[in-house]
């Protein structure tokens, strides 16, 4: 016989984890056929995951490694989740983290050269972050207004805005932003000052976790509290749940949609300024392809809930750094991750899977990933 | 039925715990990696050997932290080590060592994204790797610094030609080694042999951009190349460079479209030469050329393992050997007579000619062994500057 607060706390727990059983089975799922195709191809899946969690957890630098990893799954995961809360397909953080990232290293480069003196970190900082904030919130809000204002679809523009924002960096890493040192065979920029650069948390050889993990961490405290705590975020999900009540009951529609993709710009092009000024000190062509995709994944696994987020960006951080190890000790091809990411996302995507596998219930609010046209 | 489910849910659960622990799993067992596909090159100018068979390691790794036991480490550039470019010849040298006892274990890691650079060859240190390869000109800095901080452990960098500079203060290092070529004298090479087996007199080069010094070396040295025979057999023969330099360094080497379109127009004007150096976009060049029926050079390895669409009407290619040079210094590393300066210049040489053997003649090939004698001693120099004169 159970008493009726023990009755309460196990109710209050399921209902807790309820909306972890999905992502979490999918993630079951997804490491045993992982660990089948493993077997097929002539490996051992033990040794493979055994390595994998090795790499990914085994000594303070491999956390330390997780941790650097899934800093910008964390920024990105944040900024399509908000995108997603507002009713709006973010697809294009890839391109607002490489514009972040060209803001940050033009600042964090240049600066002190355009004002002849030198910049005390305290505010070379919060300058070099703040313009490649600025620069993602600015590629994030126009395909916003353009929704919002002319109606052109997002998930087009973002997109055709990938391939802008791409190109133009291919261009300034190329031609106007390129490191003149002769020796320089890459299209990179100059490394950032020494005043521009946040430090590691740790002051140990190896350990590269550095402030901008534990500011993702803050950050999705602040996306949680903007959500579900303030007007602007009551708006935002208003508008994402239902764009006509919400003008109905008075909402600027136009504007929190403008607003809410700038904000979701802002989330990605601080992943892009973050990887700069915090881990590379410098923007390179080719880093960061894909974590804008990724991103998407995140979300998803992460459920659009900011606590969500961290879990599965740290899932896939982990998974990303442990392949290392993985390979080294059983020469498994890398690519074998980026199979179980997939099969995780596929799961995730395609619950009715998982809940036919494992009978359950469909019970939980279905997520509203997008619009069609007319919304 | 539904408990069914859940009970098979369980034993999943429990199994994937249960390998995710492994407390109990002893040392990996034999796993085997996927063997690249293509063959090495053949030996620099000798008749074709038989190419060695890539594999990769098998067997469990011994212990690699024991002074006696010698292992290698190769991290790769972004890619695979499958890739018919560096990050290949790269492994295959390697594995050679291995292969000839030089090595007790060799192992690679490929390289997924380049934040991890550090971090690849950190995993290899370690684990008490005493050498750690690793390859192409964005690895040098991650190299630098992992020499300096592993004193003990020998370092080469393929393609890494470092000189004492702000961010290299105390290069040369005693540990480290810059694997580099005289490019000039493989360009030198099939100039010569371009100059001497052209009807038209008139060939063609198509490359990358000139701003990376080993794409200069290439270019000018076949034109200084073809100059020599002139001047020896009293012939006048005009070489057409176009150095891709009008787009940015990521495309550079990745528009065998232009390539093409570039072959496309000296073929017009009546090369019948063309050689393509630089990545795809040479590729491009010398499929082009091959498509018209007519002869293509190609470059860094011989492309007639790499490009067989290309096979009938390739010449030669401008070599920069790898496997060979790699071996040699992971040796130099095992006796302890590891090159102290800095960097090692690995041998230059140009390709078989395969299918076109026909077409040279024994006297230019004799003179062409003759070249390459004259070069690897000294006794010919190409006068090709090392890098582009500044403006």
């Amino acid at each position: 016989m159970q008493s009726t607060a023990d009755k309460g706390f196990i109710r209050r727990l399921g209902q807790l984890l309820n909306p972890l059983l999905v992502p979490f089975l999918a993630i079951v799922t997804a490491v045993i056929l992982g660990g089948i195709i493993i077997k097929v191809v002539g490996g051992d899946p033990i040794a493979a995951y055994k390595g994998l969690v090795q790499g990914a957890f085994g000594s303070p630098s491999a956390l330390s490694e997780t941790a650097v990893w899934s800093t910008p799954y964390i920024f990105a995961g944040l900024a399509v989740a908000l995108g997603f809360k507002g009713g709006l397909f973010n697809i294009g953080a890839e391109g607002q983290i490489a514009f972040g990232a060209v803001a940050a290293a033009l600042i964090g480069y240049a600066l002190p050269g355009w004002l002849h003196t030198s910049i005390p970190p305290y505010i070379h900082i919060p300058l070099a972050v703040g313009a490649g904030i600025l620069a993602g919130a600015i590629w994030g809000g126009i395909p916003g207004a353009l929704k919002a204002y002319t109606g052109g679809h997002e998930v087009i523009n973002t997109i055709m805005m990938n391939y802008i924002a791409l190109n133009i960096t291919s261009y300034l890493l190329n031609g106007p932003m390129r490191d003149p040192n002769p020796l320089n065979l890459s299209a990179r920029t100059p490394e950032i000052a020494v005043s521009a650069r946040i430090p590691p948390i740790f002051d140990i050889p190896g350990m590269r976790v550095h402030w901008g993990f534990v500011l993702a961490l803050l950050m999705a405290v602040v996306v949680w509290w903007l959500l579900w705590k303030t007007t602007l975020g009551f708006e935002i999900r208003t508008v994402g749940a239902n764009p006509d009540a919400a003008k109905y009951a008075g909402i600027n529609v136009k504007w929190i949609i403008t607003l809410t993709m700038a904000l979701s710009g802002a989330l990605a092009g601080l992943a892009g300024a973050i990887e700069v000024t915090a881990l590379n000190y410098r923007h390179e062509l080719g880093f960061s392809t894909g974590y804008g995709f990724d991103a998407i994944a995140i979300a998803l696994l992460g459920k659009n809930n900011p606590y969500g987020i961290i879990l599965a960006a740290i899932l896939f951080g982990a998974m990303r750094n442990g392949a290392t190890r993985m390979q080294f000790l059983t020469q498994i091809p890398i690519d074998i991750i980026s199979v179980i990411q997939a099969l995780i996302l596929l799961f995730v995507a395609a619950d009715a899977i998982i809940r036919f596998i494992y009978r359950i219930r469909a019970r939980e609010e279905r997520v509203v990933l997008t619009r069609g046209w007319g919304g | 039925m539904k408990k069914l489910y859940s009970l098979m849910a369980v034993v999943l659960l429990a199994s994937m715990l249960l390998s995710a622990c492994g407390a109990t799993t002893p040392t990996p067992a034999a796993t085997q990696a996927p063997a690249p596909a293509t063959q090495a090159p053949a030996a620099t100018s000798a008749p074709a050997t038989q190419p060695a068979a890539t594999q990769a390691s098998s067997g469990t790794a011994p212990d690699c932290t024991q002074a006696n036991v010698f292992c290698v480490g190769d991290v790769t550039d972004v890619g695979h080590v499958d890739d018919k470019s560096f990050n290949q010849s790269t492994w295959e040298g390697v594995q050679k060592a291995k292969t000839d006892g030089v090595v007790d274990w060799a192992q690679y890691i490929e390289t997924s994204d380049s934040k991890d650079y550090a971090k690849n060859i950190d995993t290899f240190a370690q684990a008490g790797y005493k050498v750690i390869v690793t390859t192409g000109f964005n690895l040098t800095d991650p190299t630098y610094a992992a020499a300096k901080q592993y004193p003990n452990i020998m370092f080469i960098g393929v393609d890494q030609g470092l000189q004492k500079d702000a961010n290299h203060p105390d290069w040369p290092l005693p540990n480290l080694v810059g694997l580099v070529y005289h490019e000039d004298q493989s360009g030198f090479l099939v100039g010569a042999l371009a100059a001497m087996i052209s009807k038209s007199h008139k060939v063609g080069g198509v490359f990358g951009t000139d701003a990376v010094p080993a794409v200069w070396r290439y270019g000018e040295g076949y034109a200084a190349g073809a100059a020599y025979e002139d001047k020896k057999n009293g012939t006048t023969t005009t070489v057409t460079r176009v150095y891709h330099n009008d787009v940015g360094f990521d495309k550079t080497f990745t528009d065998p479209d232009w390539g093409a379109t570039t072959a496309q127009s000296m073929i017009d004007k009546g090369a019948d030469i063309i050689f393509g150096g630089g990545g795809i976009t040479g590729n491009g060049a010398v499929d082009k050329a091959a498509a018209d029926k007519v002869l293509a050079i190609g470059v860094d390895t011989d492309q007639y393992y790499t490009l067989p669409e290309a096979d009938p009407y390739l010449l030669t290619s401008a070599m920069k050997p790898i496997p060979g040079p790699l071996e040699d210094l992971i040796k130099l590393a095992k006796s302890n007579k590891f090159p102290t300066n800095g960097l090692y210049y690995g041998a230059s040489g140009y390709a078989p000619y395969h299918d076109t053997a026909n077409l040279v003649p024994a006297n230019v090939d004799a003179e062409m062994q003759a070249l390459l004698k004259g070069l690897t001693d000294g006794s010919i120099q190409t006068g090709v500057s090392a890098a582009k004169p500044a403006q």
